[in-house]
């Protein structure tokens, strides 16, 4: 019998931006836990939760959003979510919320572990959900939590008030950590963060930017993994640093007519939704093998805050993804697909989320007419891996893929 | 009349609520649609419209599944899809607050779904207590008013003050209802249910004017012999079949921590100060309550504290599916009530159930475990 030949693995250049990017997002989890033997007090953070606060203020920080997809992209969702389920929690719960409940519990998971919190840092700009899974962190872990609301936006711009009500929120939030920790808040600390945290989101934006050349000089799914850094380090000095490698490689690939997308790019879409991190692998062959590229998603816009004010930077808080009325959303997408030349866009209707996935048939819908391109969508969840089927997905990535080909043939014959 | 009378004439209400929103729209009458959870009522009956309870209907959900994924709560499909349908034409519009994910989702396909009926968003603030968040609510009110006069409504200060001393008589006359419900088992839950949900229907003055005649009645009737008295929680608990059950299993609802029935009826606008401060201030007070934070959680403690003080053998939630505020606290509810020793159970009800017969099972071994 033949021996397997495993091939070993390319070394990955230590001035190129994937290993930047990659020691950063893993730095990440052992600098917290290092902070924590230091006894600096350490933050469980949601995603979107202005950063500036916890790095002016010298907080460690770690984000259970990304140590739960990380847990699910190693094959661990459904070991760590049966653990949840078997306290209580239904299974319709978000599927990261679930993952992060089960930790708490089991303070150990090989796949991803991470400090314990002195204090967990809630903004639900991201979903309400966030504030339920936060506050039976709280209890369960007996630490204080912080709670900055940013409410829903039903209306396209942010109004004064809701600029007013974050502000102040910001400064209670401030206040209460340095009475919880004995910490100093520093001006001069805090232009240095913002600082820091708009060159990260400029480079980010630029690279993702990049997608308007055709054909785009990444694959999508790069995004997928460098999007760690801007969850869980933009306030950091070195995220601005390897973001900007990234931009200048992008750049690269372009002028010499290559790309990480290592096959023809004959489909350019629009990908709506969070990954499926147990099966990133089946969601990205499924469109690579039919030369799909997913050229840009809404994680472009996500995490690149820039912004010029302390009042720029709230409505950038008021304005991300999941807190933008329909219309803005639909814009924004709109933009993406035109700016990025998509021609197909498919929606993953994540079980985990119900406000991503709860106006995204009304929203798709609009999208597609506006930008006169096909739509498709599949069933999937982010971390639990029970609720995806390849089938379905291949079915569905076939069939806008088939529409695209029809829309092609047809532009050519005009 | 009669406690049965009365009953009888809360039941006809929520029997059929289309029928009762033809009558005041015959009646020259505009009607603002609430949906859940705690519309600013009190402004909508200020400005001279009768807010009108939308929380769904137990119904086959068909072209809400245009707008909605299968994992959103039946409750706010059904009321998607009873717009669509025409159930609640001639409305002036609906008021959606956005306290969970699922209710943001419904003011956003509302605008396509059902154009015909402005919606008009109600945006709570989650730090609701301090100064800047009762500054909030108030921006969030002047919205909502903002939306009824453009539809023809006049605010006052002075209408929106009395307009608040109705509804706290009304909450008032509820929380006394509740109370002389627990000691009342012969009343059954089906008839609770009614009394309740015929609030949604009726103007605040007349069902405040039921409530205290059905009140001072039961008052004077002897009460019937104790059933298993149990706390009951959950987010809404109308279903008839539902009712049914708990009325077979023998079991007496003492108290409640529902959304739809007594939780929403337990905080009272302050009589100080300008009337629509007052009435942000009323939203800063309130709490025990899933879609409203509070990292010390304490619906929990209400709930084992509320079971005890009256009697109950143990607490039945009803879990509204896909209600992930719900969700949530149920667990910390059922470790509350387990370290209590307070028997607890969990059944999954939703607004497309016509089989009842797990919840059934579930309620009878839960029944049956109380009275060993």
């Amino acid at each position: 019998m033949a021996e397997e030949v495993k091939k070993a693995p390319r070394p990955v250049d230590p001035n190129s931006a994937k290993y930047k990017l990659g020691k950063i997002a893993a730095d990440a989890f052992a600098d917290a836990i290092e902070a924590k033997k230091k006894g600096i007090p350490v933050a469980w953070v949601s995603s979107n939760f202005p950063v500036e606060i916890p790095e002016t203020l010298g907080i460690a920080t770690v984000y259970p959003e990304n140590q739960a997809a990380g847990i699910a992209a190693r094959g661990a969702g459904e070991r760590m979510c049966n653990v949840a389920e078997a306290e209580g929690y239904s299974n319709d719960i978000c599927a990261y919320a679930r993952i992060s409940l089960a930790y708490a519990k089991l303070k150990s998971c090989p796949e991803q572990d991470v400090a314990m919190p002195d204090v967990v840092l809630c903004c639900n700009n991201i979903c309400n959900c966030m504030i339920k899974w936060y506050e039976n962190l709280a209890q369960e872990l007996n630490i204080p939590m912080i709670m900055l609301d940013i409410p829903f936006n039903p209306d396209y711009d942010v109004s004064d008030a809701q600029v007013q009500y974050v502000s102040a929120q910001f400064w209670d939030a401030v206040h209460q950590l340095e009475q919880l920790f004995g910490l100093k808040w520093d001006d001069d600390k805090f232009e240095e963060v913002t600082g820091f945290s708009c060159r990260a989101s400029r480079a980010w934006l630029a690279a993702t930017g990049c997608a308007k050349y055709v054909p785009s000089p990444f694959n999508g799914f790069d995004l997928l993994n460098h999007m760690a850094v801007m969850v869980t380090a933009r306030g950091k000095e070195c995220s601005g640093d390897a973001m900007e490698t990234l931009y200048k490689e992008y750049m690269e690939n372009h002028k010499n007519g290559t790309s990480t997308f290592r096959t023809e790019e004959k489909y350019r879409i629009l990908f709506e939704g969070i990954a499926c991190w147990p099966y990133l692998r089946a969601t990205s062959t499924g469109l690579k093998s039919r030369g799909i590229n997913m050229v840009t998603t809404i994680y472009a816009d996500a995490f690149g805050y820039d912004y010029d004010s302390f009042e720029g930077m709230i409505k950038a808080y008021c304005s991300v993804p999941n807190a933008i009325n329909l219309e803005k959303s639909r814009d924004k997408r709109i933009k993406l697909c035109q700016d990025n030349h998509v021609e197909g866009m498919l929606i993953h209707t994540n079980r985990s989320c119900k406000l991503w996935s709860g106006f995204m048939y009304e929203m798709g819908r609009q999208v597609g007419k506006a930008c006169d391109i096909p739509v498709a969508s599949f069933d999937g969840d982010q971390a639990d891996p029970r609720n995806f089927s390849e089938a379905q997905y291949d079915t569905r990535v076939q069939g806008l893929m088939e529409i695209m080909e029809a829309n092609k043939e047809q532009k050519g014959a005009n | 009349m009669t406690v049965n009378e009365l009953f009888a004439k809360l039941h006809e209400v929520p029997a059929d609520p289309k029928a009762q929103m033809d009558r005041y729209l015959a009646e020259g009458k505009k009607i603002v649609l609430c949906a859940p959870v705690y519309t600013p009522e009190e402004i909508i009956h200020a400005m001279g419209f009768v807010p009108m309870g939308a929380w769904g209907a137990d119904t086959e959900l068909r072209r809400a599944k245009e707008y909605c994924p299968a994992f959103l709560c039946s409750i706010v499909q059904s009321i998607l899809e009873l717009g669509i349908n025409g159930m609640y034409d001639g409305a002036s519009a609906i008021v959606i607050p956005s306290l969970c994910d699922t209710l943001k989702t419904l003011g956003e396909n509302w605008k396509y779904a059902v154009p015909s009926i402005p919606f008009i968003p109600m945006t709570y603030p989650q730090n609701r207590k301090p100064a800047y968040g009762v500054a909030f609510t108030k921006a969030g009110y002047e919205r909502v008013i903002r939306d009824l006069e453009k539809l023809g409504g006049t605010f006052s200060d002075e209408k929106l003050a009395a307009s608040n001393a109705v509804y706290n008589r009304h909450n008032a006359a509820m929380r006394k209802l509740e109370q002389v419900l627990a000691k009342h088992p012969e009343v059954t839950a089906c008839q609770r249910s009614d009394a309740f949900k015929s609030a949604f229907f009726l103007t605040k003055e007349e069902h405040t004017a039921l409530i205290e005649e059905l009140t001072a009645a039961l008052e004077q009737q002897t009460p019937g012999t104790e059933k298993t008295p149990i706390l009951l929680s959950g987010i809404l608990a109308d279903a008839p079949a539902f009712n049914a059950i708990l009325d077979e299993m023998g079991l007496h609802i003492v108290a409640d921590d529902v959304a739809a029935q007594s939780r929403q009826y337990q905080t009272d606008v302050p009589e100080s100060g300008d009337a629509l401060t007052a009435l942000a201030e009323k939203f800063a007070n309130m709490d025990n309550c899933s879609v409203l934070y509070n990292a010390a959680k304490p619906r929990v403690k209400w709930i084992v504290d509320t079971a005890k003080a009256r009697g109950a053998k143990g607490v039945l939630v009803a879990l509204t599916k896909f209600c992930d505020p719900e969700e949530f606290d149920y667990v910390m509810i059922k470790k509350a009530c387990e370290s209590a020793g307070i028997p607890i159970t969990v059944v999954e009800i939703d607004r497309q159930m016509v089989q009842f017969e797990q919840a059934r099972t579930n309620i009878e071994t839960f029944r049956d475990m109380l009275n060993m």
